[in-house]
């Protein structure tokens, strides 16, 4: 499939990737829940209109509308998103409204924003789009899978010029408890920044949007060439992972030690198992890099490891909170290698 | 009828999350629609929600909205006559 230039980005995250550059120094949060630094919206989102927005809502609609702002775009030739839960808490909330009226008359607004698409949807409102809307709801795979929307639309129809890709997800009181009840999530205080160190079982909850401006043309404004991404549902052994990225970095032209790590290590032990067998087989030296103790664990993570690799080909700079093990040098190529539960993911960028 | 405009005054800006606005920054007579305080169809369905779960009454026609809805002494009019029949 048809390669892409990353022309803009924008992202909100529990770091400061909304207004700081790049590298961004870490923040460090105590305990198990990482929440997004919220920007003031007033530039990107009408106060009127906001006022009956959820956090996810405002969070997901400002990082897409930083993506075009960044790469001059007033309207995108299509939009495709990715998203785990959508807008978990706004249905709580509706479905709430819906037992505390027994089923009658309830007020329309969290029902509106309860639907997985509402971020893309007001996006396109936002600016006027008419175009393709699509949003994906494959849990580990949500993100990957708009990310294979846009290239497949920018293969089939050339005068589709800029495509808005993103994913978004929100960690709300009811998620994290429920998470923490079934033991996915690690109790108690600890230092995010070091949940790596950390082999306790469980990793820490987070959320995120990252958006990206993505179009066949290269611009002044590029950061990244996207290359493509590889599913791999419940690999059955270190091998079969391992097989599946060699297979998948050779169809691009790109052999194993020319690429740095970008891994979604978790933290979980049992979690980490294959992507840390992988680590062990990649040549001494080779640039790890690590994202999760950043941003936290969510379904559409890769968007925010998407956005890093994207800063870190174009700067040329790992920050420090990332490095795992190896190097520091300048990547050419950087290959995400995520897994959330069973849906392993791999991510290809490169130098544009 | 002074009472209950006070009292939704408050109760509109709740429901409709109108953060920058005081429940007293809203006249009687002001307009709630377009250019008074800017509403819009939602805020529409909104009223018509806060009537029913606050003062138990359905709105019969909902041609009368826009005259029933169109200040907030209108609603109260319109709650006094129908909570009296």
């Amino acid at each position: 499939m048809k390669a892409l230039f990353i022309n803009g980005t924008g992202c909100i995250s529990p770091q400061p990737t909304f207004e700081a550059g790049f590298p961004f120094e870490a923040k460090d949060y105590n305990g198990s829940r990482l929440t997004c630094i919220e920007p003031d919206y007033s530039p990107y989102i009408d106060p009127k209109l906001s006022r009956r927005m959820g956090r996810l809502l405002k969070y997901g609609t400002a990082a897409g509308l930083q993506a075009l702002r960044d790469a001059g775009v007033a309207v995108p030739d299509a939009i495709s998103t990715g998203t785990g839960f959508g807008l978990l808490d706004d249905s709580g909330k509706f479905l709430k409204n819906v037992i505390e009226a027994a089923e009658g008359v309830v007020s329309p607004t969290a029902f509106i924003q309860s639907t997985h698409n509402t971020v893309s949807s007001n996006i396109a409102l936002a600016v006027g789009c008419h175009a393709h809307n699509n949003t994906f709801a494959h849990k580990g795979f949500s993100f990957e899978s708009a990310l294979t929307d846009a290239q497949m639309l920018a293969g089939e129809n050339e005068s589709l010029r800029n495509i808005l890709v993103g994913a978004y997800d929100e960690v709300t009181d009811y998620s994290y408890q429920i998470m923490a009840r079934l033991g996915l999530i690690r109790t108690g205080e600890g230092s995010s920044l070091d949940l790596l160190k950390n082999a306790a079982k469980g990793t820490i909850a987070g959320e995120g949007a990252a958006f990206f401006v993505l179009s066949p043309d290269r611009t002044d404004k590029t950061y990244a060439l996207y290359r493509g991404n590889r599913l791999i549902y419940k690999p059955a052994s270190h091998g079969a992972l391992s097989g599946a990225i060699e297979s998948f970095l050779t169809e691009h032209g790109i052999s194993v030690p020319e690429v740095a790590l970008l891994s979604g290590l978790c933290g979980d032990p049992g979690r980490d198992a294959l992507l840390k067998g992988i680590n062990a087989g990649l040549a001494d030296g080779t640039t790890v890099m690590t994202y999760k103790h950043l941003c936290g664990e969510y379904m559409t993570s890769t968007a925010f490891a998407t956005w890093s690799a994207a800063r870190m080909l174009q700067s040329g700079a790992i920050p420090e909170a990332m490095l795992y093990s190896g190097s520091p040098v300048r990547p050419r190529h950087i290959l995400i290698c995520n897994s959330y539960k069973n849906d392993y993911a791999l991510i290809l960028l490169s130098v544009a | 009828m002074e009472e209950l405009m006070q009292t939704l005054k408050g109760q509109i800006v709740e429901q409709l999350n109108l953060q920058h606005i005081k429940p007293e920054d809203i006249g009687d007579d002001q307009s709630l629609f377009v250019e008074g305080l800017g509403l819009d169809s939602i805020d529409a369905l909104e009223l018509i929600v806060l009537l029913q779960q606050k003062y138990g009454i359905k709105l019969a026609n909902p041609s009368e909205g826009p005259t029933v809805f169109k200040t907030v002494r209108s609603i109260a009019e319109y709650i006094t006559a129908h909570k009296a029949a």
